[in-house]
């Protein structure tokens, strides 16, 4: 079990803020990855962003009514194990293969 | 030298195109006080005005057709089209008006205009921002096609597109925007677009129109543009592993095509693959396969290989890595360039 803050993702199109609409969640409750969790609103549209992973509530750093900068922290979640975390930026992972070249016998 | 972004290259050109002509112009949805969603643009209004960096409606077609104007009353403006997948409510523009409005007039109007497209996939995005849209964009007469592949690269290409007579559409490679690399000094970097045609690395070719020889190798030719020259770099450092030494040229422009440049890297290879995130069926890949075909039909070793997407939309992000090219897929078709057997 580990416990990690997850701060409002960078949501596109060059945003830097967004405004806590509602929480879907309260502190203590269970959630599945990919759980509808907050509901924000940017200069652009309202959005829902789901859970990253599959957790428990631990803490929500921004009111409702609040304005968050990308890169701030939006919540904690307590973590059963590494789940994978989606709707952040995927950094470039490095390449993997299977294949294996047979060159040529003959150049 | 300090290290750049592809993202900081595009937007040091555009400064310096802004800066060396007071007939350029850049417009385009958000471009102007926002910066452009990818900050392409950004500062930009604030340093040259909202006379020369301004934000349109979000109409594509009149994005396009005001540039159109733009360059009929001496102006060269740069079009910015948010997302590739939006660049199709412009394509009339594209094929009725900027394709053949120099023809049309008997050569009394020039269209000097860059269009700028946010390019390709790999970003997690949704519906519509994925697009590879070279072929359509190649397939119109009068029109000319650059991708670029690093930030040096960017940064040279777009000041030759945005100095070019014709009308250029250049592909940004959108998963490339933050992708880093040494910065190159001044003049080096204008020249850069021109210089390291596959026909002879070391000489200039007087045309601008090379491509360039990314890594050298002798077992085969692997050929792609912008965000694919990465995945043959990365499937050529594999193949080194397993003692085959992977050429990679990288197209830049995919029209005009620099056909000597690669005829001459292919008749070293005698194989080849070409690889992009497009469909296989009338890619790209398909003109580069039958040129290689026509003038190398005695020295082919093999068919040319061609590595691409299926016959589908883009898919969701969640299936996007199934979708582009991987370093297995471009593996395998090296492979088979190995094992072919005339009939």
């Amino acid at each position: 079990m580990a416990s990690h803050t997850f701060t409002l993702p960078d949501l596109g199109e060059g945003l830097v803020e967004a405004t806590v609409l509602e929480w879907l969640v309260a502190v203590g409750d269970g959630v599945e990855r990919n759980a509808p969790l907050v509901e924000v609103e940017t200069t652009k549209a309202s959005t829902e962003l789901p859970s990253p992973a599959g957790g428990t509530v631990l803490e929500l750093h921004a009111a409702e009514g609040e304005t968050v900068a990308v890169g701030a922290p939006l919540f904690t979640l307590e973590i059963a194990a590494e789940s994978g975390i989606v709707g952040t930026v995927p950094a470039e992972a490095p390449p993997t293969r299977r294949v294996r070249l047979r060159p040529p016998a003959a150049r | 030298m300090a290290e750049w972004t592809m993202q900081e290259a595009l937007n040091a050109a555009l400064a310096d195109c802004l800066a060396d002509d007071d007939r350029t112009l850049i417009l385009g949805e958000d471009v102007g006080r926002n910066g452009g969603v990818f900050r392409v643009t950004a500062g930009l209004q604030e340093r040259f005005g909202e006379q020369r960096v301004f934000d349109t409606p979000l109409a594509e077609a009149g994005i396009l057709g005001t540039a159109v104007g733009l360059c009929m009353h001496g102006f060269r403006p740069i079009a910015e089209m948010q997302f590739d997948g939006f660049t199709f409510p412009a394509f009339n523009q594209l094929a009725a008006h900027v394709s053949k409005l120099r023809t049309r007039s008997g050569g009394a109007l020039n269209l000097p205009l860059t269009l700028r497209v946010p390019s390709y996939g790999a970003i997690r995005s949704p519906e519509h921002h994925s697009e590879s849209i070279e072929t359509f964009c190649a397939h119109l007469p009068s029109i000319k096609v650059v991708s670029p592949s690093t930030p040096s690269e960017a940064y040279a290409l777009l000041r030759a597109a945005v100095a070019d007579p014709d009308p250029v559409v250049f592909l940004e490679p959108k998963s490339r925007y933050w992708s880093r690399e040494e910065r190159v000094a001044g003049d080096d970097l204008v020249g850069a677009g021109a210089r390291q045609s596959g026909a002879d690395a070391d000489a200039e070719r007087g045309d601008g129109y090379a491509s360039r020889i990314v890594r050298s190798g002798s077992d085969v030719t692997l050929i792609a543009w912008g965000a694919c020259v990465q995945r043959c770099v990365q499937a050529a450092a594999f193949a080194a592993e397993d003692g085959v030494e992977v050429e990679v040229l990288d197209l830049r422009w995919l029209k005009p095509l620099d056909v000597d440049g690669l005829v001459a890297s292919v008749a070293r290879t005698r194989r080849a693959v070409v690889v992009h995130e497009a469909p296989v069926t009338l890619g790209l890949g398909a003109e580069v396969a039958a040129l290689l075909g026509e003038r190398l039909f005695g020295t082919l070793a093999a068919p040319v290989g061609r590595v691409g997407a299926p016959d589908m939309p883009y898919p969701v992000a969640a299936l996007e890595d199934e979708y582009l090219p991987s370093p297995d897929r471009i593996l395998l078709a090296i492979q088979r360039t190995f094992d072919a057997v005339a009939a």
